[in-house]
């Protein structure tokens, strides 16, 4: 087995790099979700709905708000959630932000389909600020929310070991505990005499000094120990949510591959006019296209928040909207697989900047990777560049 | 027709001489110490005058579609401030009109670059993929900016105060003056041409790439000389400043005036700025209010698409429906306002402040909705368009009497 702790390169921890990538990877599958919404309506519209990161945040609300009216809000009654209140929570998520989907292509974007693109455009920046901006004055005054983690009653974790702790550390380690308990014992005994913690007298001030010592000395020892294995902790309830999110995509690919819907929506997005004409109703599949895109937006918001515990606010959908945005570019928009390869590519590529200790650059790296791509492969990975015919 | 040189030269060094006294006078009017705000909102008006009429250079003339505008207003406003605290603060402190006119150099010279940097590569994709190209740059730089010890990090930079109405106003008109006069000119048409359509006017000779970046890294040097200017009259940087609202502040104010208008731009320019800026001071109201508000306005919406689809009558009647439309949009509000108030659920007060930006995404919203083209559309300006609005009105008192 490789030797994690020797390549210690460039001040990189590498026993934490497998935790990070499954974590990058749990993460991308939430963007996943989200980027197949964009993904699904540039397909058949060839527009970009900047809304849809809107559309998720008022997902994470419909979800806040299920939690809050089954108990579990300020105040609430309710000890502990089931999988019946999760299940709730889902469904509520994806309702409420389906109706937003549906409303925002009814009334906004289709009276103005015959524009040029541009106008679309303008309409999707001008809604996004609307929701954001709009929430702020109506949600809850805008404030930071969070779903209780009282709700995830599958809280415990999964916990594998690839490569234990060092035995040598360990037994160094272990060899400390009488030194400590000798010096515990005897502070104790001082203990007796002195008026309180803070107020010592010479001989307790010595005895404590030499605890500490001793406290600290095996506690380094345990830390180079535990630093020298490499765990993988998997929360149950994020196992959950990769269930759902692959049962969720099992559904959409049945969903655009096998029925009558779906066969409209692939030919829509193969040519706008021709579809027409052979007889589909542009309307209802394009409807159909924006709420099936945000019924997933809902879905992945509400894990987003409840199993990676991320804050509520009317502003919380921009960052996740962006990088499915560009989850989607990088796998080629359009494509839905591609949405999929590039939305875990996305989690993983923002968990390795958090590893290699950029943390604050973790939103930039998004548009690190989307400028990337649209100048070296504009298509994307699994798209295909289209020259231009007149 | 022969060329004149001497009215060639003549009309131009009067213009100049005019739009140099003009400045002037005004920041005379400005001076005092009772008139700081009026200063400062001036000051403002003509940075926003900048952004807007060279984003319009971009964006409208050009037709290439960006929204990251305050990425370049940022890079200029830093450089500004950054030079004059550390560099320059000697000549900064000693002569501070030549510094300020310096600093908007050097504010322009980099965010040029930076506009030349990020154009070159990035004008080679269209439409939404710009856009979001250029977003991204707008978020990179902030967040740069953000995490930068030298710049400040979140809390941002402080630099010298210098305030000069006059060559804030002189950069607004000088902007205004190079977008008009080419526009005017054979290097202009080039530029309309790329808007209107790319693979034609690449067939017609016009160098793509070369048109492209000129107008972004012409928009992008004005963008930078307002910043350096703005980062003096404020005497502080930080980056909420030049966040993505911003950016999008701009756009609305192209937008809303007209894509390719010059003049529209610099009127909504004026007018969008001073919205946000009045509605900071604004009551708490009960929630009921902006929800009437609401509702009315969707009332004249719909009654005001009714109308562009399905009516046609004489300029008068439709004139008479439109106006008609937006009182029934008004009293709904009104009334709708009034009643919703009453419900208990709904009066719950909420800090009128709030809704600057709710009011921008609603110009952007309804303006796409009723008129995409914006107010002013394409046209401009002209002594013409007065005589012909005159020429015009003159015939149909006589009918009507």
């Amino acid at each position: 087995m490789l030797d994690l702790v020797s390549l210690n390169v460039a001040g990189l921890d590498f026993t934490t790099l497998p935790q990070q990538l499954v974590n990058g990877f749990l993460l991308g599958a939430i963007y996943a979700l989200v980027a197949l919404g964009y993904t699904m309506v540039y397909g058949v519209l060839k527009l970009i709905n900047f809304a849809h990161g809107e559309v998720f945040m008022l997902g994470s609300y419909g979800a806040l708000f299920a939690s809050w009216m089954m108990g579990f809000g300020p105040g609430g009654s309710a000890a502990a959630g089931s999988w019946v209140t999760l299940l709730l929570m889902l469904l509520m998520a994806m309702l409420v932000s389906g109706t937003a989907g549906f409303i925002i292509e009814r009334f906004a974007y289709r009276p103005i389909r015959n524009h040029p693109r541009i106008a679309s455009l303008i309409t999707a920046i001008g809604l996004s600020l609307l929701l954001q901006y709009g929430g702020q004055a109506f949600l809850l005054e805008g404030k930071k929310q969070a779903i209780t983690s009282k709700v995830n009653p599958f809280s415990d974790d999964f916990v594998f070991t690839p490569k234990k702790a060092d035995p040598a550390l360990l037994a160094q380690a272990s060899a400390l505990e009488p030194e400590v308990d000798a010096a515990q014992k005897a502070f104790d005994e001082q203990m007796k005499f002195e008026k309180s913690k803070f107020e010592l007298s010479p001989k307790g001030d010595e005895l404590n000094k030499v605890l500490a010592a001793a406290i600290s000395k095996r506690d380094k020892l345990q830390n180079e120990a535990a630093t020298s294995a490499v765990t993988i902790r998997l929360p149950k309830g994020k196992l959950i949510m990769l269930t759902t999110t692959i049962l969720l995509m099992i559904g959409l690919w049945y969903l655009v591959m096998k029925t009558r819907m779906g066969r409209a929506m692939r030919a829509v997005s193969v040519d706008f006019n021709a579809s027409s004409l052979m007889g589909i109703n542009l309307n209802t599949v394009i409807s159909f296209t924006f709420i099936l895109g945000s019924v997933l937006a809902g879905a992945g918001a509400m894990m987003y928040s409840t199993f990676q515990s991320a804050p509520i606010d009317p502003f919380s959908g921009t960052a996740p909207g962006v990088k499915a945005f560009v989850a989607a570019v990088l796998g080629g928009i359009g494509n839905i697989p591609g949405a999929v390869v590039g939305a875990l590519l996305m989690g993983v590529a923002e968990n390795l900047v958090t590893w290699a200790g950029y943390s604050s650059y973790r939103d930039a790296i998004a548009f690190v990777i989307l400028i990337a791509v649209l100048l070296f492969r504009p298509g994307g990975l699994l798209g295909s560049n289209k020259v231009e015919k007149v | 027709m022969q060329f004149n040189f001497g009215k060639w030269f003549g009309t131009r060094a009067i213009s100049v001489l005019i739009a140099v006294v003009f400045c002037f006078l005004l920041d005379r009017f400005m001076q005092g110490t009772d008139k700081s705000y009026g200063r400062f909102l001036m000051s403002l008006a003509g940075i926003y005058v900048t952004l807007a009429v060279s984003l319009n250079l971009i964006n409208g003339i050009t037709g290439q579609f960006s929204i990251g505008h305050a990425a370049f207003y940022q890079i200029g406003a830093y450089t500004g401030a950054v030079l004059a605290a550390n560099k320059f603060s000697g000549l900064a402190a000693s002569k501070p009109l030549l510094w300020l006119l310096l600093s908007a150099f050097f504010g322009a010279v980099s965010a040029g670059l930076a506009g030349l940097i990020v154009g070159i590569p990035s004008l080679r994709l269209k439409g939404d993929y710009l856009a979001v190209v250029t977003l991204g740059i707008g978020e990179i730089v902030t967040i740069i900016a953000k995490n930068q010890k030298s710049l400040g990090e979140a809390y941002g930079l402080s630099t010298a105060k210098i305030e000069s109405v006059f060559l804030i106003s002189l950069l607004a008109i000088t902007c205004i003056a190079v977008c008009r006069n080419l526009l005017k000119s054979a290097h202009g048409l080039a530029f309309l041409a790329v808007r209107e359509d790319e693979v034609a006017s690449a067939a017609m000779g016009v160098n793509l790439t070369r048109i492209k970046v000129t107008a972004f890294v012409l928009g992008s040097a004005f963008a930078g000389a307002a910043g350096a200017l703005y980062a003096h009259t404020k005497a502080f940087v930080s980056p909420p400043d030049f966040s993505r609202d911003v950016s999008f502040l701009i756009l609305t104010m192209v937008v809303l005036g007209g894509t390719g208008s010059i003049t529209g731009t610099t009127i909504a320019a004026v007018v969008l700025f001073l919205i946000p800026e009045k509605m900071r001071d604004l009551p708490y109201v009960q929630m009921g209010t902006p929800l009437g508000v609401a509702i009315g306005i969707i009332v004249a919406v719909v009654l005001l698409r009714k109308i562009q689809e399905g009516f046609h009558g004489t300029g008068g009647q439709r004139l008479a429906r439109n106006l008609g439309s937006v009182g029934v949009g008004a009293v709904v509000a009104f009334v709708m306002a009034k009643l919703l108030v009453m419900i208990p659920a709904f009066q719950s007060q909420i800090n009128g402040a709030l809704f600057r930006m709710p009011v921008l995404a609603v110009t952007l919203v309804v303006l796409m909705l009723l008129r995409p083209q914006g107010i002013f559309g394409h046209h401009e300006f002209s002594w013409s368009w007065v005589q012909k609005l005159l020429g015009k009105k003159a015939p149909e008192t006589e009918v009507a009497a």
